[in-house]
Parts: C-alpha cells; structure tokens; sequence
C-alpha cells in the first residue's frame, strides 16, 4: 500500500484501521510495520478528529418512546397473525361449503334430468333461486 | 448476504408475537435508529418520532420477513433514513421551519472546552454538511457500519461512499480547526 492510499483512507474511514474496509486492513497493517513513524502521525491526525467526534452524545430513547413502541408490537403482530389465521380457516370453510354445494347441484341436476324431460335451464332456475335467499313465490 | 445476520433469530420470535423478543430488539434497536435519526435531524423530538414510526414497521414487516435478500439492521437504517429524509424535505419546503438554533458560543476563555461545548461544536458542524456527506459520517463512524453496508443503504457504490467520507470529514476538520490536528 502506497502512503497516499493509507493517507486517503485514514481521511475517509478515521483512526482505527479496524473500522477500514475489510480488503485493505492487511496491506494497511503491513504498511505500519514498514513505515510505523509515517503511519502513526497519519493514524493520529485522523484519530483526533474521531475523538472530537465522538464528543457529540446521540440522544438516548426515553422511557415513554420505548414502553410506546413495546406496546405498539404485540397487538399489532399478533392480531396480524390471527387475522391470517382467520381469513384462512375462513376461505377453508368457503372452499368447503361451495364444494359441498357444487356437489348438491350436481346430484340434483343429474337426478332431475334422469327423472323428468324438463329442460335443465328451468332446473337451474328453481335450484338458484332459493339459493340466493330471496323469498319464493309459490302458486296455490 | 444475511449469513450470520445477528438479527434474524430474534425477527422470527418477533413474528410469533414473543414478548421477550419484542423487548429485547427494541433495546437493541432503538437506541440504534435515535443516534441515526438525532444525528440526521438534530432534534430529539423529531428523532423519537422517526425511531417510533421505524420500529412499527420492523414489527410489521417480521411475519414477513425473508432472511437472505439483506440483513434487519441494514433495511431498518434504510426505512429510518427515508423518514428522516421526508421530514427534511418538509423543513425545506416550509420556509418559517428552520432547524433548531444550537447557540456558538465557541471555547470559554477562562475554562477552554468542555465535554458539552465540544459537542455542540460537532453539531453544528455535522448540520453544515451536505446532506449526503453527513449520512455518510452518520452511518460509518457514528452506527459503524461497514463500507459495504453503508453504500448499500446509500444505494452507491463504495468508491462513491469514500469520496463522500473523505469530503465530509476534511469539512468538519476544517470547522474544528482548533480542536483537532490541521
């Protein structure tokens, strides 16, 4: 590694050539042993401004925020998975049922046609309406 | 690329709603996302705010999560950097919101710089920079990613993120001439 590589990097990544990209530390290290003088008063000059850097405290979280987000997690989790779990058991018994059903219409159509020579759409007709909910008007 | 993602462990316990879990990436996240968003905003309330609203979605997105595409603290400083960024659009965009005033009173004659000067010092110089260089600076020497990880939450490349690194930090050397070596 030439001086001006480790120059360069140091300005970027700061003092200690642990926090260097990783593909450069070796070369760095080695340029230490060769040159240690040199590579001290580079490691140095970056240091100081780390150290001034490091001066500048982040604000810590306060007790309300972290209880807020804790609280905010498990409702939000859980109910996302028991909602998933509803909706699911929810399409299974759907599945089900218009399974069942297809089955039932199934039955009915092929009795129906075996048993009268009425046109299947009229069959149709009278098996869809009662189906649906609606009120069927019987004729006296 | 998640190989040995610390994280993962404690996601999947997370999606299954295991309070423990829960409590303990929030320990060990949001002091994390409010030393990003502090240093980003320079404003605790707003940072609060920017670490709350990132942390809900770490809970939503648990359940879904698929380890191997990137790991949870690169995605989370991600998510935390994208709210940041809205809300300096705003400032920007409203001309009354300036950014909180940080008084210079520089070095006290008679007892030379303190601790708390000195950080006010280094806020004020970290708010002068460009936005760019000081999430560069933010991410590598302050959350002490590594240069892969930070260019990826930057979306650029390493070569890219050094020349940001190596303008931002000569700036702030240039700011705290008399505090640091020339």
């Amino acid at each position: 590694m030439t001086r001006e590589r480790f120059e360069a990097l140091a300005e970027a990544h700061g003092g200690a050539i642990a926090r260097w990209p990783e593909e450069a530390r070796a070369a760095a290290e080695a340029f230490v042993s060769e040159q240690p003088q040199a590579a001290r008063a580079i490691l140095a000059r970056a240091e100081s401004l780390d150290a001034a850097l490091d001066a500048w405290r982040p604000p810590a979280p306060g007790h309300a925020l972290r209880e807020r987000v804790i609280a905010a997690a498990p409702k939000a989790v859980r109910r996302a998975v028991r909602w998933t779990w509803v909706i699911g058991a929810g399409a299974g018994a759907g599945l089900c049922a218009a399974t069942a059903a297809g089955l039932l219409l199934g039955a009915t159509l092929s009795f129906q046609t075996s048993q009268a020579d009425e046109p299947v759409s009229s069959v149709m007709t009278a098996y869809e309406a009662p189906a649906l909910g609606e009120p069927v008007e019987t004729t006296t | 690329m998640s190989a040995g993602d610390p994280d993962e462990e404690l996601l999947s316990r997370v999606a299954e709603g295991d309070p423990a879990a829960i409590r303990a990436l929030a320990a060990r996240k949001l002091p994390r996302l409010m030393s990003l968003a502090g240093r980003m905003l320079g404003e605790t309330a707003e940072a609060e705010d920017v670490a709350q609203e990132a942390m809900i979605r770490a809970w939503r997105q648990a359940p879904s999560w698929r380890p191997g595409a990137a790991k949870f603290d690169t995605w989370l400083h991600r998510v935390a950097l994208n709210l940041c960024y809205d809300r300096l659009r705003r400032r920007r965009e409203v001309a009354t919101d300036k950014p909180p005033e940080v008084a210079d009173e520089g070095p006290a004659p008679d007892r030379g710089l303190q601790a708390r000067d000195v950080g006010l010092r280094v806020a004020q110089a970290m708010r002068a920079l460009p936005e760019r260089q000081r999430e560069a600076v933010t991410l590598c020497h302050y959350q002490e990613l590594g240069n892969i990880e930070a260019a990826k939450v930057m979306g650029i490349s390493v070569e890219a993120l050094e020349s940001l690194l190596s303008r931002g930090r000569r700036a702030l050397r240039a700011a705290l001439s008399d505090m640091v070596e020339p």
